[in-house]
């Protein structure tokens, strides 16, 4: 064998056996990674629904949740809102009573703000503060809402995130069938 | 356009990939004594920064997620376009303009292993960005890198007359003077949402 | 003893962070809290660890030619198992970790290693001049990430240890903080041994 084949086959071996190991760890893990994923989901969507025991999923709409309480009546919607923050996407799972037309409670699922301060939007007084708040809300920081200090950016994120998510979940979920 | 502009200078200003991302520290650290050289790094990183955003690109759509292979192979095929697209980088510029290769040419083996590229590749499937948005973000990725790689040169140029304490000389006194350049880059922050 | 040796010098003679700065971006990115440090440490270690020896297992079969291409295939390799893996038993971590677990395949502690040591020494030394190099790479990052949270959290491994009265400095936790913490230590370091530190040894 002259050596630009050698060099070849080498590569193409190295290649294959790298992808086959990795499909091998892949299909392995990918069970657990997806069942984490769907316990987080499931976990999110119950605390920002408190009154909900279980939830389906919208159709044509993975946003969507609409949560049931243990008799199978509609307790409320749950939907993902995310939109930019002080450094990166700030993603939450909100939820509220479509009847009433209130916020029942919201979650930050991701963030990228900085830690100590911007952070702080993952604390309960600050997320509790949004429970029981109409839905019409402005949510502004400082009058409506109290802001974390020496964070007023990430605060006011978390504010206009929610004022321009729940409008449009509410269309979503009005235009596919809801009450 | 106007998100376009925005999204330039957020990349290299606010969340500039060396000193607030931490992407591409050991050129920061190991090619920033001289202003000139800095600036030659810079230039060659921008460019292959520039050419990996759009390869990762397209790899992403074209042919990681049609096949769902993106979560197991997009490592290795990333890294393996980026050091495959350094040696093409080399080839050409060595046959289509010498004296390019003579300034950029030394720096080019040195981009396989910078991490900033690498993170950059692996930005554009999160951050969702289409063909035109990875290239801007590459570009600007690449501006803020040589920026922070030349400020970083001027000051040791002249810190070669300042007296440093002896144990902070070289790499301590350097990394003290990037903390400080990180204060001030950090009050970019805020300025653009992203 | 030979054994003992290519181990004992990782830890600090040689050590990555403290004497040779390798593998800067991970040391000052994920050491905001003494858990993140350990836990990219390990991460690191397990790459490099495997990575050496079948590098080592290999070495000779492979052209020099595309000796890199190979090597940096096998790292890559490696690292992705090690980031499934942790998506899988260690989800939070991973999450924190993010974009820098990836980022171990263009670490160039590995590289280097592999280049310069287990691409021409037997698989036991190559076996122990990983596991040296990573364990030094693995306390240097939990050294900064304990001093970092410490001082702008006032807390080790989230175990509250300043007292209620403490003001965190929270400078210490972002991006300037990681700079500053590794600068002073490596002050301290050389003030207090013979050798220096290098000049950065991979660029």
């Amino acid at each position: 064998m002259n050596n630009t084949s050698r060099m070849v086959v080498v590569l193409l071996l190295v290649g294959a056996i790298s992808g086959l190991v990795l499909a091998l760890t892949f299909k392995w893990t990918e069970p657990m990674i997806n069942e984490i994923a769907q316990s987080n989901q499931k976990k999110a969507i119950l605390e920002v629904l408190p009154k909900a025991k279980s939830y389906k999923t919208m159709e044509n709409n993975n946003q969507l949740f609409i949560g049931y309480d243990d008799n199978g009546n509609e307790v409320g919607l749950a939907f993902i809102a995310e939109g930019g923050g002080f450094q990166g996407d700030i993603r939450m799972m909100v939820g509220m009573d479509t009847t009433e037309e209130k916020l029942t409670g919201m979650t930050v699922l991701s963030h990228l703000e900085t830690p100590g301060l911007g952070a702080r939007i993952e604390e309960d007084w600050f997320k509790d503060q949004f429970n029981e708040k109409s839905i019409e809300d402005d949510f502004i920081a400082k009058q409506d809402v109290e802001a974390i200090t020496g964070a007023t950016i990430s605060s006011n994120a978390v504010s206009n995130i929610l004022k321009n998510s729940i409008p449009k979940a509410l269309d979503a979920y009005r235009t596919r069938g809801g009450k | 356009m106007i998100e376009l502009i925005l999204l330039f200078v957020g990349t290299a200003l606010v969340n500039n990939f060396v000193l607030v991302r931490f992407l591409g520290i050991c050129p920061f650290l190991g090619v920033s004594k001289k202003v000139e050289v800095s600036a030659g790094m810079g230039a060659a990183t921008t460019f292959v920064m520039t050419l990996s955003a759009i390869a990762a690109w397209f790899i992403q759509n074209y042919l990681l997620d049609p096949f769902g292979l993106s979560r197991f192979l997009q490592y290795v095929s990333f890294i393996l376009v980026i050091s495959s697209l350094v040696q093409l980088v080399e080839i050409v510029l060595k046959k289509v303009s010498p004296s390019l290769y003579d300034a950029l040419g030394i720096f080019l083996p040195l981009i396989t292993t910078n991490c900033a590229i690498l993170g950059l590749a692996l930005y554009i499937p999160i951050k969702d960005y289409n063909l035109i948005e990875s290239s801007i973000f590459g570009l600007g990725a690449g501006v803020g890198f040589t920026l922070s790689l030349v400020i970083m040169a001027g000051i040791r140029e002249e810190l070669e007359f300042a007296d440093v304490p002896e144990p902070l000389e070289g790499a301590g006194i350097t990394l003290l003077i990037a903390g400080v350049l990180s204060m001030v880059f950090l009050g970019f922050s805020g300025l653009i949402a992203m | 003893m030979r054994m003992w040796k290519e181990f004992i010098k990782g830890l600090w003679k040689e050590n990555a962070v403290f004497r040779q700065l390798m593998g800067m971006c991970p040391t000052l990115a994920v050491t905001n809290a003494a858990i993140n440090g350990l836990a990219m440490g390990l991460a690191t270690l397990f790459v490099l660890v495997c990575s050496s020896v079948i590098i080592a297992i290999v070495k000779n079969y492979i052209p020099d030619k595309v000796r890199i291409p190979s090597f940096i295939v096998v790292i890559a390799t490696f690292v992705t198992i090690a980031d499934l893996f942790m998506a899988a038993f260690f989800p939070d971590i991973q999450k924190v970790l993010g974009l820098f677990i990836p980022l171990i395949v263009v670490n160039c502690l590995i590289l280097g290693r592999a280049e310069a040591f287990a691409s021409n020494n037997p698989v036991k030394y190559a076996l122990m001049d990983a596991l040296g190099m990573g364990v030094g790479f693995t306390w240097a990052l939990t050294l900064l990430g304990i001093i970092r949270e410490v001082l702008g959290m006032g807390s080790i491994f989230g175990i509250e240890v300043m007292g209620v009265n403490f003001t965190p400095w929270i400078i210490f936790i972002l991006p300037p903080g990681a700079f500053i913490t590794l600068g002073i230590l490596l002050g301290i370091f050389n003030a207090f041994s013979k050798k220096k530190t290098s000049e950065a040894s991979c660029h």
